[in-house]
């Protein structure tokens, strides 16, 4: 059982690894630009964390597109699941809720 | 390989833009009597590119520009949330501060972030030129109006008759013998790009910044990206070909004439250049004031009094000297 939740989650952990990189090596690069808060990259993280892969890289895309100098911005926060099934590590590595505490 | 293939796809259109105002610009100079072989046509053509290009860009420029000056507007409340954080480091502080500080920016309809889209919009253009430069170099027809003779034409052009549009660094320092020439070409292309870039972009960090902005840890991370950047481009000037490069180069003059102009006439207030510019125009104000006050001396002087004064009452001459 273990086993298969971790194949589960693995796809959206190596997108979290991703965009974990993302944020430390190139997002700095140009600085804050970003019209919402999150700023894009944090959100497509938040959306993959709670939604998984393919919900949260079209929730992340759609933002991206919603993201240009006549947009009004502001405060855009990822939809939580109604029923959180997981637990989400300091890292951003989504994990079994029941992982590390047993 | 499919990597590459869809990437392919998604350059398409923007490949079809490219050669057409490419070709466009082409045709235009050739009509005008240059040679339609010669390097300099096609050197001038991606010189028309970048025009085409950069104008198109000017409504996001404006924009932004326009959204800084409705800033001021908002600076008290701007203020009031920064005054209410002050020497709150913590995690849910700062979090807490940004999304006022959003909600604010939303309220007011006006945001100081251009969005990720002013940067990313040129990498395609970029990547387009690339690629058509590259296919034309191999003696490919391009995808839309850059037909098979036009190709081998460009792919054949060169920089000063001496350094091939298509050619990079790499790519000279791998013949046999060595192109000496084009690397010392394209090494000058490479400094004068990191040189313009790094100079607009010290121009924007020390003369066009807010004194809060200045203060800011946003500001100490800009200033090291600042040294940093051009590292990096000058690093990857060695594998773009001299046509891409050139394209950058303009561009990057572009960038530099613009920031000029904005920085002179219409800095971010509060700045160093918004200062500048009060005093200049303090300046020029009190030029033409005492120009003006020369002018009135003559013209007082000159009417010679024709007509007696009427002898006036104490209080009624009191009332005439107010207003004298």
């Amino acid at each position: 059982m273990r086993a298969l939740t971790f194949l589960w989650l693995l796809p959206r952990n190596v997108c979290v690894l991703i965009l974990r990189a993302y944020r430390a090596v190139i997002s700095p690069l140009y600085g804050d630009v970003c019209r919402y808060y999150p700023s894009c990259s944090a959100y497509a993280l938040g959306s993959i964390q709670q939604h998984g892969v393919i919900k949260g890289v079209a929730l992340g895309s759609w933002r991206l597109a919603r993201c240009h100098p006549w947009a009004r911005g502001g405060v855009d926060d990822v939809r939580p699941r109604r029923v959180p099934r997981y637990r989400i590590t300091d890292f951003g590595f989504v994990v079994p809720a029941s992982y590390g505490k047993a | 390989m499919d990597i590459f293939a869809f990437f392919n796809t998604l350059l398409w259109p923007i490949k079809q833009a490219i050669e057409a105002i490419l070709v466009g610009f082409h045709t235009l100079l050739t009509a005008l009597g240059m040679d339609p072989a010669a390097g300099l046509t096609w050197v001038l053509s991606i010189v028309g590119l970048v025009l085409v290009v950069r104008a198109a860009l000017i409504p996001i420029f404006v924009r932004q520009i326009k959204s800084q000056r409705k800033m001021l507007e908002v600076a008290p409340q701007l203020k009031k949330i920064q005054d209410k954080y002050r020497g709150k480091r913590d995690q849910f502080s700062r979090e807490a501060m940004q999304r006022e500080t959003m909600d604010l920016y939303k309220k007011a309809g006006t945001n100081p972030f251009a969005s990720c889209l002013p940067l990313l919009i040129q990498m395609p253009i970029f990547f387009g030129l690339f690629t058509v430069l590259n296919e034309a170099n191999q003696g490919r027809a391009g995808v839309g109006l850059l037909n098979q003779e036009l190709a081998t034409q460009f792919g054949k052009a060169s920089l000063f008759g001496v350094a091939p549009l298509h050619d990079s660094i790499q790519s000279a320092a791998a013949q046999d013998p060595v192109e000496v020439v084009v690397i010392i070409i394209a090494v000058v292309m490479v400094i004068l790009m990191t040189a313009s870039q790094f100079i607009t972009q010290l121009q924007i960090m020390s003369k066009n910044q807010s004194p809060e902005m200045k203060a800011s840890p946003m500001y100490r991370q800009q200033r090291i990206l600042l040294y940093l950047l051009p590292l990096v481009f000058a690093f990857s000037g060695f594998a773009f070909p001299i046509g891409v490069m050139f394209y950058w180069l303009t561009s990057n003059f572009w960038t530099m004439v613009q920031q000029f102009i904005v920085i002179r006439n219409m800095p971010t207030p509060g700045s160093e250049a918004a200062l500048a510019r009060e005093a200049r125009l303090a300046k020029k104000r009190r030029k033409s004031m005492t120009e003006d006050a020369e002018m009135l001396e003559e013209i007082v002087e000159e009417p010679k009094k024709a007509q007696r004064q009427q002898p006036v009452g104490k209080n009624r001459a009191k009332k005439q000297g107010g207003r004298r």
